[in-house]
C-alpha cells in the first residue's frame, strides 16, 4: 500500500503499472483500520484472524465494499 | 511443531522487533529458546506458512513482520526513541498502533516524491506536512491496489 498526494498520481501509478485502480483510504480512515488490525499484534495472545474477523474488523473500519469481501 | 513454540516464537519476533528495530536472526532465536538453528529455522518456517510473518526464504532470514519491516524502505517511523521501517504506507500507521505509543513518521509519496511527516499523539494523527518547500498541503491518499481476497497471492507486491 503506497501513499500519494492525490488522485492524478495514483492514476500515473497505476497506469505506468498496467493496474486498474484499487481503493482509496484517507489517513484518517487507514489509522481506524490501523489500530483495530495492529492495536493487539504484541501480545502473545494474537494467534491471528479467522476470515469473520478479518470480516468484523473491516466492518468496523466502515470497509463494506466488495473490494474488502473476505 | 508444539503449538506453544509457534506462538512464543511469533510473540519473541514482534518483541525483538520492537525492543531492536530489527528482526533476530535464526541464530538469535535458537539461543533464546535452547534450540538448535534447524529447530528455529523449522520455527520460522512455520510462521511463515501461517502467514504470522514473511521469510526471505533462500535467507530464511524475516522479511517483514507486519507492520515491521526487516528491510529499510520509504516509511521510517520514530518512536519510543527508535526508528523503525514499515512495510507500507498502512503499516507506517500499524507501528504507532501495534506500539499503542506517539510517533512521527517520516514518508515518502509515490510518483511525485513529496516527502511528508506526519505526528500521532494520544492516539490521534494531529499534523501531517510536506517537507519539501515546494509542495502545499493537500489531502494523503493510501491506495490499495488489490483486493483483500488477494492480499497473500504476492505480499511484497500487496
Amino acid at each position: 500500500m503506497l501513499l500519494f498526494r492525490s488522485e492524478e498520481w495514483v492514476d500515473v501509478w497505476c497506469k505506468r503499472n498496467k493496474l486498474e485502480r484499487g481503493e482509496m483510504l484517507s489517513l484518517q480512515q487507514v489509522w481506524e483500520l490501523s489500530k483495530l488490525w495492529y492495536g493487539n499484534r504484541m501480545s502473545l495472545d494474537y494467534h491471528g484472524r479467522s476470515m469473520e474477523q478479518v470480516a468484523e474488523v473491516f466492518r468496523q473500519a466502515g470497509l463494506m465494499s466488495k473490494f474488502w469481501y473476505v | 511443531m508444539d503449538e506453544s513454540l509457534v506462538w512464543q516464537g511469533r510473540h519473541f519476533v514482534y518483541s525483538h522487533f520492537a525492543e531492536t528495530t530489527r528482526p533476530p536472526s535464526v541464530d538469535e532465536t535458537a539461543a533464546h529458546f535452547g534450540i538448535s538453528k534447524e529447530e528455529a529455522s523449522k520455527l520460522y518456517k512455520e510462521l511463515h506458512n501461517r502467514h504470522a510473518l514473511f521469510l526471505d526464504l533462500d535467507k530464511v532470514a524475516i522479511r517483514m513482520a507486519n507492520p515491521f519491516s526487516g528491510i529499510p524502505t520509504d516509511f521510517k517511523v520514530h518512536a519510543n526513541g527508535k526508528t523503525y521501517f514499515a512495510n507500507c504506507a498502512w503499516d507506517m500507521l500499524g507501528i504507532p498502533a501495534a506500539l499503542q505509543c506517539d510517533a512521527v513518521i517520516d514518508a515518502v509519496c509515490t510518483e511525485s516524491n513529496d516527502t511528508v511527516r506526519l505526528e500521532i499523539k494520544g492516539g490521534q494523527i494531529i499534523s501531517h506536512q510536506f517537507t519539501n518547500p515546494q509542495s502545499t498541503s493537500t489531502q494523503l491518499l493510501i491506495h490499495f491496489p488489490i483486493p483483500f481476497a488477494r492480499w497473500y497471492d504476492d505480499l511484497v507486491f500487496t
